[in-house]
């Protein structure tokens, strides 16, 4: 909401300037942003135009001659509203505008300007640069712009919170500061109009809920017109435009006091008869702001003679408003229910002024003084008489509730030792009556503070307006040690540490996917109602794609060596429902280009799969001494991919990235692989302590043997067989060389070199213990897999 | 005998400072005078035939010599090898760049969150983690987020069904929590949460947060400002302008809102919201709230990581662009 800060004096003695006063109101709940508005513009003055003639050289622009008082200033303008007499805002040579727009003398088609008309855009006003502003006669020419006008307009723009509707009005932000500085509030000058009983209104409410309170009456007589100037200045600053004399009358009221009412031409409304009532399934209404609704039963209609003609605590119709031929008026200010209105305004997704007070909840007891303010300034610039009587229809009027609030409850939630004085000081100043006791007061908050219903809001109010921080500050959190797990995350530390040593940059990537990526596995994702976009109407159920997308991403930036990790959660939709859903932490990465840097000193080798499997092998089987075992199985998003298995589970896939899948890049990614883990099975493995293992101080023995075996023949296989045989003899097989050359060993053979480390745990290992272990090796070797010594 | 010291010692001396350039010369020399058939160990054969009362001096002499040539020998030694190595080291170009590494990096989200994590650790704050899915119930009813009530829309939420949503916050944990244990309890809770937001610079449709609460006897508000203003000065640094404003949040009551001074801006910057947990929400995990008070707070990670190092536009947090990621690795 946009105050305005001379509509706030009004009502409360306000000395400070607009930076201080946003700075209190901030400190009292009501969060104040002040728009850039300069305090004096200095050489903007108030100018007459004397006399206008146009442009030789162009048909839109006119030769001015602006009197400042004292000379004359020839300028250019442009503005189609410009006329001679009118007083104007003048920027003269050397004055700067907002924006740091700095006015200087300047060449028009051959013409010379000295100056500036402003409109009041240019100003900082409002947003309005169709023409010039055109100010009141009142002024003296040659006076300084904003001290002598400009001054109107300065606001300060207050986020008012959902529990506030109070704060929803000029009165309602007076009052709190009023409070806070302990200065009276001035009370509201309005007269009870005594209507005549000339008209007759017959008001209807179907359900007493949706509506408690409804007060109508009809004026005539009416003139409408614009409004004056005070009043066109006061919408102005507080961001409204100036519509009608009628219509800004309700529309000042709402500023004022923050109740929302209703003027309907009276003439359109059959028999005066007002029937509150919901919506009928798909009836339509158009509203004043031309929209065409088909409402439903959530809606809260005004209706007259079967027809809706407003959109009750929201916005009227078009068909019942008032128009300039309007001489008859049917004022509503009524009280409907909070939660019936949003809903109304929810399901047509409609929020306006009215809406916005009446579904935080307005005050019921406000309605007649809003009634009597709207019957006054209509006659005062209207010309209106009443001529019905105040038609109230109000069976059960809504009372004060009565809330116990204790010093010592102050105390225990807030921490501060207030005197009751400033207890008491707070509570009248809020309007809040309240009966002292020995050591608290019987209150009762007014039915404009629907949000005080119990003592810890009453305490809130009292700290609210103390001030937070004048609440001491205590540094003794008191309380008991407990011995509960600390992070049951940090189990993944090591993963994020090992990988960032080892060259990936973790990701973070949006949880939120389309239709095709989360449908890529065979697991259901979970499905979003209402998403943002198509595009993210899921939730990812791997973090593989979200890999590949930032993958594609740096590829297209230029960055041609990189790896990359995500630790993250992931979902599937195992059944309906919550119980259905399960989330799973996952590591995935993804790896390109090469491994290293080309340097002077050599060249960098590409990422392939066997990258990959050092990175997982480095990552798990040498912490926690298991082993990976891979077997080739096909996966979405891989061209040529393998199931990963830790401790016989198989928890995840690694492979080739597939080009389907990165279509959209044109260079080579044959260096584009990528793997995905899901930690879940492994979790009880990542929290494991490591135990020491004591040290083997006795001798190795190398040994290398070179076998000669078919090119289809897997090393594993080798391995495993070597391991078999030499039992725990054996520390270490590595397959160390690799011999592929069909003249040298035959066709479709290869030599395969095996480097085995052998140890003994308690002595000292000898040729005569070694030598009948690779002698059975080559034995079985032979036997099993056609090898063959090579020699 | 003398004499015959004397001699042997020039000699040495000159031999010393002719001829041996290299490691070889530098063993003939030493055979010649320090062999076991040297000039020394010959001096020492004749010191038998010297005369009984000058034998212990002129013993003395001769260790004196021995000790003197060795000594001078071993420094020779040093700087002929010395002088040996660099002559056959390769030539090297210091000015050549260093094999790099390549660098990794753990997210400046991360890291972020380790920075509060071990703040809050420190205050004697436990850890705990829930569910990105859950029900209407703990995201918002058992918070004291009324149906149909305008403070709904301040977290527009996804829905996977009419009664279960992608959290908008990590409150709903605290809920768990509370349901499964009794009081006291002292918990930050970090985890993504969603909300229905387009993306934009400032805003996407998923962040960070980390919430944290305490319930004990006398819990008051003093304390939650003291505990606050310890965060944010480990966190920002000691002189760290903050400022604690009044807000709304259903789930608290005092509510406030803390802002810290950003003197390149010149304005406030909200950080974080707190307040008292609400007596409501006390009662609704079965607390009785005369005896149980509380307090609570919840951060962005995205938030306080943009502050802390002038991040402009949230989207650099989600797109894993690696020459964002190098600057913070």
């Amino acid at each position: 909401m946009i105050v305005s800060f001379d509509w706030l004096k009004d009502f409360t003695q306000i000395d400070e300037s607009r930076e201080e006063l946003a700075e209190i109101l901030s400190s009292i709940g009501l969060e104040a942003e002040i728009k850039p508005f300069p305090d004096i513009l200095a050489g903007v003055i108030i100018g007459i135009v004397e006399n206008t003639i146009k442009h030789p050289d162009a048909d839109k622009l006119k030769v001015c001659t602006i009197n400042d008082g004292v000379k004359t200033h020839q300028v250019i303008c442009g503005a189609p509203n410009i006329k001679a007499g009118q007083k104007i805002p003048f920027a003269t040579v050397g004055s700067v505008l907002p924006g740091n727009f700095k006015i200087k003398k300047a060449n028009i088609r051959g013409i010379d300007s000295f100056g500036m008309v402003c409109s009041e855009r240019e100003l900082n006003i409002t947003d309005e640069h169709e023409g010039i502003m055109v100010l009141p006669d009142g002024l003296k020419i040659g006076e300084n712009f904003m001290t002598s006008y400009g001054y109107k307009f300065s606001s300060i723009e207050i986020d008012i919170t959902p529990n506030r509707p109070d704060a929803f009005s000029h009165y309602g932000v007076a009052r709190d500061l009023a409070t806070y500085k302990n200065n009276p509030l001035k009370p509201l000058k309005i007269q009870n109009a005594k209507g005549k009983n000339l008209e007759e209104i017959t008001i209807s409410i179907e359900n007493q809920e949706d509506c408690p309170r409804y007060i109508a009456g009809v004026v005539n007589n009416i003139k409408v017109g614009p409004s004056p100037a005070w009043m066109v200045e006061r919408l102005k600053a507080s961001g409204l435009r100036s519509i009608n004399n009628v219509v800004d009358i309700s529309n000042y009221v709402l500023l004022e006091i923050g109740h929302p009412t209703h003027i309907f031409d009276s003439k359109k409304i059959k028999n005066k008869e007002i029937l509150v009532r919901r919506a009928k399934k798909n009836e339509k209404l158009q509203t004043l702001d031309g929209n065409n609704y088909e409402l439903t039963i959530e809606n809260l209609v005004i209706a007259n003679s079967n027809d809706p003609i407003a959109l009750a605590g929201v916005i009227g119709g078009m068909k019942s408003s008032v128009t300039l031929d309007t001489k008859s008026v049917l004022i509503e200010s009524a009280y409907f229910d909070p939660i019936t209105i949003r809903k109304s305004s929810k399901v047509l997704s409609l929020s306006t002024d009215a809406s916005k007070r009446f579904e935080r909840g307005s005050d019921p007891n406000v309605c007649d003084k809003a009634f009597h303010r709207i019957v006054q300034l209509l006659q005062e610039l209207a010309g209106g008489e009443l001529v019905s009587r105040m038609i109230d229809i109000y069976p059960n009027p809504i009372k004060k509730q009565k809330i116990k609030l204790r010093k010592s409850e102050i105390f225990y939630v807030l921490g501060l030792d207030i005197a009751m004085e400033n207890v008491e000081n707070i509570l009248a100043g809020l309007e809040i009556d309240f009966e002292k006791k020995v050591d608290s007061w019987i209150c009762k908050p007014p039915t404009f503070r629907p949000d005080i219903t119990r003592e810890i809001d009453l305490i809130e109010e009292v700290a609210r307006i103390f001030g937070y921080n004048n609440i001491p500050i205590d540094n003794s959190i008191n309380g008991n040690y407990n011995f509960l797990e600390s992070d049951s995350e940090n189990k993944y530390d090591f993963i994020r540490n090992y990988c960032a040593g080892l060259g990936f940059h973790q990701i973070y990537s949006n949880s939120l996917q389309n239709q095709t990526d989360s449908h890529r596995s065979d697991l259901i994702p979970v499905k979003m109602l209402n998403p943002l976009s198509r595009d993210m109407a899921f939730l990812r159920t791997h973090l593989i794609i979200g890999l590949i997308t930032s993958a594609i991403f740096n590829i297209k930036n230029g960055t041609n060596n990189f790896r990359l990790f995500e630790l993250g959660n992931t979902h599937q939709q195992l059944k309906a429902g919550l119980e259905g859903v399960l989330e799973s932490k996952h590591f995935a990465g993804i790896i390109f280009g090469k491994n290293s840097i080309d340097s002077i000193h050599g060249e960098g080798s590409l990422e392939d799969i066997y990258s990959l499997k050092g990175i997982l092998s480095f990552i798990f089987e040498i912490k926690f001494n298991t082993k990976l075992e891979y077997k080739e199985e096909s996966f979405n998003c891989f061209d040529g991919s393998y199931a990963i298995f830790i401790n016989r589970q198989k928890v995840g896939y690694m492979g080739k990235i597939s080009d389907s899948m990165t279509s959209d890049i044109k260079i080579n990614k044959s260096s584009l692989y990528g793997f995905e883990i899901n930690l879940e099975p492994i979790k009880d493995m990542l929290n494991r302590n490591n135990k020491f293992k004591e040290i083997n101080l006795y001798p190795e023995i190398n040994r290398d043997l070179n076998l000669v075996l078919s090119s289809n023949q897997d090393a594993g296989d080798i391995v495993k067989l070597i391991s078999k045989v030499g039992k725990k003899l054996i520390k270490k097989i590595t397959p160390s060389n690799l011999f592929n050359n069909s003249e040298t060993l035959g066709l479709n053979l290869k030599s395969l070199t095996f480097s085995i480390v052998f140890q003994h745990p308690s002595k000292t290992l000898e040729d005569k213990d070694v030598n009948p272990i690779i002698d059975e090796i080559i034995r079985v070797a032979e036997k099993d897999f056609l090898a063959k010594l090579r020699v | 005998m003398q004499e015959q010291l004397e001699s042997v010692r020039k000699s040495f001396l000159t031999d010393l400072e002719s001829f041996p350039d290299n490691s070889t010369g530098l063993q003939d020399l030493k055979t010649k005078y320090l062999g076991r058939k040297g000039q020394v160990a010959s001096l020492f054969t004749h010191l038998g035939k010297v005369d009984n009362a000058d034998r212990p001096k002129f013993g003395q002499l001769l260790n004196l010599l021995k000790n003197e040539l060795q000594s001078l020998y071993d420094k020779k030694e040093l700087s002929i090898s010395a002088k040996d190595a660099s002559s056959n080291r390769p030539y090297i170009d210091i000015t050549l760049p260093g094999r790099s590494p390549s660098n990794g990096s753990i997210h400046i989200l991360e890291q972020t969150l380790l920075e509060i994590k071990e703040i809050f650790k420190s205050i004697g704050f436990n850890i705990a983690y829930g569910p990105e899915v859950d029900d209407d119930y703990h995201n918002f009813t058992a918070l004291n987020v009324p149906e149909h009530h305008p403070s709904r829309d301040m977290q527009d939420t996804f829905f996977i069904d009419p009664q279960t949503v992608l959290r908008s916050h990590t409150s709903n944990v605290q809920i768990h929590l509370m349901e499964t244990s009794d009081p006291p309890l002292r918990f930050i809770v970090p985890g993504r949460v969603y909300r229905n937001e387009a993306i934009g610079y400032k805003s996407y449709c998923l962040f960070h947060q980390v919430e944290g609460i305490y319930i004990n006897q006398n819990v008051t508000f003093s304390q939650l400002k003291g505990c606050i203003e310890y965060f944010v000065k480990k966190m920002f640094g000691p002189k760290k302008k903050m400022r604690f404003r009044p807000s709304f949040f259903p789930f608290t009551e005092p509510s406030a809102e803390v802002d810290m001074w950003d003197d390149e801006k010149n304005q406030w910057m909200e950080i974080l919201g707190c307040g008292m947990v609400d007596p409501a929400v006390i009662s609704n995990v079965g607390y009785d709230p005369e005896k149980w008070k509380g307090f609570a707070f919840g951060m962005g990670v995205e938030r306080i990581a943009m502050l802390k190092h002038k991040i402009n536009d949230i989207r650099l947090f989600y797109n894993g662009d690696v020459r964002f990621s190098e600057q913070f690795s």
